[in-house]
């Protein structure tokens, strides 16, 4: 732990540790333009300049080069390096435009910041500028190339921190240009990150271009609730509307960056459809009025066919607040649920997950960084959860190697061993790499239901010869690790698989490892959703009572059935046999345009509210700014309308908790904030995993783990083998695999006009065998008939996936909703190639 | 049948002087506002009908109509009660103030003062001290630092000038040999008092304008330190009330100079009452003139000038008059 | 003696001025008879200028409205199809400016300008609220020459990249030679 003087002050800082971060852990931000703590020094820039007085180094040297070391003096205000600073910063504006009014980083610009502090105002030097051509870098990233100073923080993050080579550096000196080698989209999914590195306007947001400066933001802490991972966000609302979200830095989870469908997945706060008052049967009413005709159904439903008759299904995207007082609601009214998954086998995997996840075990996603070997199953980090492959990234980088079990084509912005078998063989793939690479001599202290899990374990014959030759080679890498980690995902894999893991961890851990767990799950508070759901009944019980008529009212909250349930044309009719469907939303789902009665709840970003993320971190959000229609479209995007008003337009939508709680109570509800304290206050009863968090704002700012009680979970189950003995697959057909991709299948990203342009097209992938003998080649379209009709698709031809299945995504534009059960098989005679 | 008539006069009389008295007063102001616009070289109101004349009735609706504010925190009974006490008090004096001598209607002699006291002298520095009751209460229930300030600087000031003031009249009532106003008037018949008590004058003067708290002895209202000093809290007719009873106060005293100095009513060719209006507009224009070119005095001047220069000079002016009537017999 | 002398003396000079002042003709110039021409940079109204060429010089950079110490300037930005960028709408609050000229100060494309005209008064409120329309003008004010896009450096229709003002041709990013 090297000791040195900055300013006078004394600071010990541990050893590695550059001059710059020490003097910024005094609180001395030395200017800086090249560095960033997430990608590291190069010393381009020169701007960070301070004189060394004693010690290793004597004289102006570059802050962010040099180890602090002991002994050292260094001085930022000496004249010589002020003077040094001051003409670095003359020489940077030396070409840069006379632009900062029409320039959107104008306000929270490094450059601005650094030329004014740096004392230079006036132009001394009456040459010409440099000036370049800017190109179209997609509809996320506004490219002005002319405002460069040639930090080269952006081609260090683009091609050595995310993997991706498409944006880059061209010619030299003072010719040198940051771009791409001709115009077109960014493809990497982190390219927004480039708005927030650049240290002046090259990169800017293009989706909040013009909106305003970062002074007139309300500025407000939040997170993106666009997977399960939680990562920090910093929601910029003006004038009644979100207008950017970026990266916050946070310790355990996304540390500097987030990804793009993070950054711009909130539209869906200000869509012009989102509906903002109450309906009665498609009329609007007030919120009041709403309320008691509600009341007043549900009181007579409930005189004439008692309380059972009432159902309720709720989703992974409330918040915990409105997810438990919807529990508590149906606890003490008798109604059924709530449902908070619509597929039992997905409740299921969720719960095992969250109940399996020990703190032994678990990591967050900034502890992955530091794996040296990350074994993956059953997911698809760049579809599923970017920041995950981001992270897995830095891993890679820092010398980790991954190995990737899963059927579908994964395809990783680095280099990764793909072990592309099919969704019946995941578990049984992980569980040869593990017994290879794990020798039972060394793990003395497993137990013995654990020795008998792994001689369980078939023998690596049991697989193909080319199958077995990969897993010997990764289990080698496996062997070596001191720090694996496993991740695994729920989203395609088989119902053992998430146990399964953790038994997997158990065994590495068991073996001197520090072996971890980490877990993906298919929504923002799946994990909450998993503590709090009910063990008897399932969703599809409750359809079969609504399609039978036991059951003729449901209480959706935040939930579209007609977008998650595989069988949109049953879910329309069970729909129809409702005497009262009550849905309380914040979007204009196809679910809510079928409301009986429908109550506007407020968002993320107007309620704010307590999200659990995968790995049980509970995280509270506040609220950024208040409910209410966005100035820009109650006056058609002209000067706001001239009247006096003491309503906020627009104002109507409620927290989710809020609305419920007056649903159901004839007398006067207190004010939001007492109810939802009221709900957290009485968390530990609905699950006794709550009863370790403190009082809200008690919480430090990464958030809490919750954790369920440990021993609630039997450890080495062998189920999974009896999994494997039956085989489901018909002969001659293909399994369906619905997936979700990086953009258009997550539910309320698909409101964000931005990420729309980034869509691909709906195509299903097929391995090429499959495709041969079938006689499709890639891009061909074909019909593919399910349950339900037909669906036309185009075809993507792949071999880096496994054979014997389709993998179709949930594409907003894809009709898949067609479907009886699952899992679906499709026969080669249900797909045909549609003839152009 | 006698004593109805008597009544009937007393009411008219007593009507007659008060409706004089305001119009006198809102008029006064008007006067004020135009010398004072001159003497500082500009013109002064002229928007409110010709000349201005109109000025002091859009001053007096202005008053009427605006919202009248008690602040919360006042005491709200002697807040409301302290522009009466000073508005009634200067209405008052007036009572025994002769404006003529008397005049005969239908075969009856009518004294033209409201009430002959013999001890009017004394009535008058009764209700003049009473004055500083409204101020100071005014400023003790306004509840607010700048009205407190205002209303203790105007106690101490009008108890000071109090002494000067009183001690001012004495040699006019040993040559009057009467405390009777009436009185006071008749001995003057061969020469006004300002010809043999100059000093007397001048010190009754100068306190009487420290009585009306005029510039330069404005300090309990000084505007630039204490925004309105001791009605600073007080709005539409109740600072009317406090502004009145100024103006009205500028009249008693304008009237008390005439009867002890400038021989009252009398004067030649013109009516009784002519004269006695025509010398107390003098002297109010003399106090304006006095406001437009003095400054306001320091604190320490103000008392300065109360106790160690008028109160002894009036003392050695009282020796010096017993001395030379002691002399002359 | 002396000195009460002295202060009688002073005091008959001030009484002598104060009476001198009696028979002067007033100074006062009487207002909406008599209008005095104010100084071109006496700061009232407020207006948006156009550059020489006509085109709108506001260019929506909000540091109008964050100069302004009552908050009474608002908003909101976009760009026209060649690239300029304007107010969408501008609103200036009257009822709530001091003219204290901060903005005009800010201003870096010398659009926003005080003028002296200061007749605005109304007697209901929101007519002082003054939207786009009410504010541009159509001349350039006090600074006649300025045009913000000559200098910028960004491509609207005043020039492409490398035409403007002191700037050298784009470089050529796929060629090596100089």
């Amino acid at each position: 732990m090297p000791k040195l003087i900055i300013d006078d002050r004394e600071i010990e800082v541990p050893a590695g540790t550059k001059v710059i971060e020490a003097a910024e852990r005094l609180g001395i931000k030395i200017p800086r333009f090249c560095y960033h703590p997430g990608l590291g020094s190069v010393g381009a820039c020169r701007v960070c300049a301070v004189k060394f007085l004693e010690g290793p180094f004597k004289g102006v040297q570059m802050s962010c080069m040099i180890d602090a070391k002991d002994g050292m003096v260094v001085s930022t205000t000496d004249e010589e390096a002020v003077n040094f600073r001051q003409y670095v910063i003359e020489w940077l504006m030396l070409n840069h435009p006379h632009d900062c009014p029409v320039c959107d980083e104008g306000g929270h610009c490094l450059l601005q910041d650094m030329t004014v502090s740096g004392g230079h105002g006036i132009r001394r030097y009456l040459g010409l500028k440099r000036t370049y051509h800017d190109q179209y870098l997609g509809p996320l990233v506004q490219h002005e190339m002319n405002r460069c100073i040639h930090c080269y923080r952006c081609s260090r993050f683009y091609q050595e921190f995310t993997g991706y080579h498409d944006l880059g550096v061209m010619q030299i000196g003072s010719r040198t240009f940051f771009g791409r080698y001709q115009d077109g989209t960014l493809e990497s999914p982190f390219a927004g990150n480039l708005s927030d590195i650049c240290p002046t306007g090259v990169y800017t947001d293009k989706p909040s271009r013009f909106f305003g400066r970062r002074w007139d933001y309300q500025r407000s802490p939040s997170i993106c609730i666009n997977c399960s991972l939680g990562c920090h966000t910093v929601a910029s609302g003006r004038y009644r509307e979100v207008v950017r979200q970026e990266a916050r830095y946070s310790e355990a989870v996304n540390g500097y960056f987030i990804c793009d469908r993070g950054r711009y997945g909130f539209f869906y706060t200000s869509n012009e459809e989102r509906p903002r008052q109450a309906l009665v049967d498609g009329k609007e009413v007030s919120y009041d009025q709403a309320i008691r005709e509600a009341r007043e159904k549900l009181g007579e439903l409930i005189k004439s066919t008692g309380p059972d008759a009432v159902a309720c299904v709720s989703s992974e995207r409330s918040s915990l607040e409105t997810q438990a007082m919807l529990k508590k609601i149906c606890q003490t009214k008798g109604w059924q649920g709530p449902h908070y998954f619509l597929d039992e086998s997905m409740a299921q995997k969720v719960k095992s997950a969250s109940s399996r996840l020990e703190s032994g075990l678990a990591v967050s996603l900034r502890e992955l960084e530091s794996a040296d070997f990350i074994l993956v199953i059953g997911a698809d980090p760049v579809n599923e959860a970017p920041m995950l492959a981001l992270a897995m990234r830095q891993a890679q980088r820092r010398g980790g190697k991954i190995a990737v079990i899963d059927p579908r084509p994964v395809s990783l912005p680095f280099e990764f061993h793909h072990l592309n078998v099919t969704p019946n063989e995941v578990n049984l793939c992980a569980s040869l790499l593990v017994k290879t690479a794990v020798d039972l001599g060394a793990a003395t202290d497993l137990e013995q239901p654990g020795i008998e899990f792994y001689q369980a374990i078939p023998k690596l014959e049991t697989v193909s010869s080319s199958l077995q030759e990969q897993i010997a080679k990764v289990a080698q890498e496996l062997k070596e690790s001191k720090r694996p980690i496993i991740v695994c995902g729920t989203e395609t894999v088989r119902q053992t698989t998430p146990a399964l893991a953790a038994d997997h961890a158990l065994l590495l851990q068991a073996t001197n490892k520090q072996a971890g767990l980490f877990y993906l799950l298919p929504g923002a508070n799946s994990f909450s959703a998993s503590l709090l759901a009910s063990e008897d009944g399932s969703f599809l019980e409750t359809l079969e009572g609504i399609e039978n008529g036991t059951i003729k009212g449901l209480i959706l909250v935040e939930r579209d059935l007609l977008l998650h349930f595989h069988d949109r044309q049953r879910m329309e009719l069970a729909f129809e046999k409702l005497e009262l469907l009550v849905v309380l939303d914040y979007v204009n789902s196809r679910t809510q345009q079928r409301a009986h009665i429908f109550l506007p709840t407020s968002t993320l970003y107007e309620a704010g509210g307590i999200f659990i993320t995968q790995e049980g971190r509970l995280q509270v959000v506040p609220r950024a700014h208040l409910s209410g229609t966005p100035i820009a479209q109650v006056s058609g995007g002209n000067h706001p309308p001239r009247i006096y008003e003491s309503e906020i337009p627009g104002g109507e939508p409620r927290p989710g908790w809020q609305a419920l709680a007056e649903l159901v109570h004839e007398e006067p509800q207190p004010d939001e904030n007492t109810t939802r304290s009221s709900v957290l206050n009485g968390l530990s009863e609905l699950n006794p995993a709550f009863a370790t968090i403190p009082a809200i704002d008690e919480l430090p700012e990464d958030g809490m783990r919750v954790s369920s009680p440990e021993e609630s979970s039997p450890r080495f189950s062998l189920d999974w083998i009896h999994e494997l003995e039956r085989k489901e697959s018909p002969d001659k057909s293909l399994e369906l695999v619905l997936v979700n991709w990086t953009f258009s299948t997550e539910e309320l990203s698909q409101y964000s006009p931005p990420l729309m342009k980034l869509e691909k097209e709906a195509a299903v992938f097929m391995h090429v065998d499959d495709a041969t003998s079938l006689g499709l080649s890639d891009s061909d379209k074909v019909t593919i008939l399910l349950d339900r009709g037909a669906l036309e698709a185009s075809v993507s031809v792949k071999e880096n996936m496994a054979p014997g299945i389709i993998v179709m995504p949930r594409h907003r534009l894809l009709e898949w909703q067609k479907i009886e059960t699952l899992p679906k098989f499709v026969s080669h005679e249900e797909i045909k190639k549609v003839s152009v | 049948m006698d004593w109805m008539i008597g009544f009937a006069i007393l009411i008219v009389k007593l009507g007659v002087v008060l409706v004089g008295l305001l119009l006198l007063a809102a008029y006064l102001v008007l006067l004020e506002r135009k010398f004072l616009g001159r003497l500082q070289i500009r013109y002064g109101p002229n928007r409110a009908g010709k000349f201005g004349l109109l000025q002091p009735l859009a001053d007096t609706i202005k008053m009427l109509t605006k919202e009248d504010i008690v602040p919360e925190a006042a005491d709200r009974v002697l807040f409301l009660l302290a522009p009466a006490v000073v508005a009634a008090e200067a209405l008052l004096i007036f009572a025994v103030v002769p404006f003529g001598a008397s005049v005969t209607l239908l075969g009856k002699k009518i004294p033209l003062v409201i009430t002959d006291l013999n001890v009017g002298l004394l009535y008058v520095f009764a209700l003049a001290s009473l004055g500083v009751y409204g101020v100071a209460l005014g400023g003790w229930a306004s509840n607010s630092k700048y009205s407190l300030l205002g209303g203790i600087r105007g106690a101490a000031q009008m108890i000071s000038y109090e002494l000067s003031l009183g001690l001012s009249l004495v040699p006019i009532v040993m040559l009057a040999r009467s405390f009777s106003l009436l009185d006071i008037v008749r001995a003057q018949a061969h020469y006004p008092f300002i010809l043999v008590q100059p000093v007397s004058f001048m010190i009754f003067f100068i306190s009487a304008m420290a009585e009306t708290k005029r510039i330069p002895f404005d300090l309990p209202e000084a505007e630039n330190e204490l925004g309105a000093g001791y009605h600073t809290e007080y709005s539409g007719m109740r600072f009317g009330l406090f502004f009145l009873g100024e103006y009205v106060n500028l009249q008693v005293f304008g009237a008390l100079v005439a009867v002890f100095f400038l021989g009252g009513w009398r004067g030649p060719f013109l009516p009784p009452v002519v004269w006695f209006l025509i010398k107390i507009l003098v002297i109010s224009i003399l106090m304006i003139w006095v406001r437009g070119t003095l400054p306001r005095l320091r604190y320490d001047q103000l008392m300065h000038l109360g106790w160690k220069v008028l109160v002894p000079l009036a003392l050695l002016n009282i020796v010096a008059t017993g001395f030379v009537l002691l002399i002359i017999g | 003696m002396k000195s009460a002398l002295e202060a009688i003396g002073a005091l008959a000079t001030g009484f002598a001025t104060t009476f001198k002042h009696l028979f002067r003709k007033p100074i006062t110039e009487e207002y909406p008879e008599y209008r005095r021409p104010l100084p071109e940079r006496s700061r009232a109204v407020i207006v948006l200028t156009r550059d020489p060429d006509g085109g709108e010089r506001c260019v929506a950079c909000y540091l109008c409205s964050a100069a302004c110490p009552v908050s009474c300037i608002s908003m909101q930005s976009a760009e026209r199809e060649d690239g300029r960028r304007y107010a969408r709408w501008f609103r200036i609050n009257f009822a709530r400016c001091i003219y204290c000229g901060l903005c005009e100060e800010a201003c870096p494309t010398s659009a926003i300008q005080l003028t002296p005209y200061f007749e605005t008064c109304e007697r209901d409120i929101l007519k002082l609220v003054y939207e786009k329309e009410d504010l541009l003008v159509e001349h350039s004010g006090k600074d006649k020459e300025y045009n913000f896009y000559k200098y910028a450096g960004v491509v609207t229709e005043v020039g492409d990249k490398g035409a403007h003002e002191r700037e050298e041709k784009p470089v050529k990013i796929k060629s090596n030679l100089p």
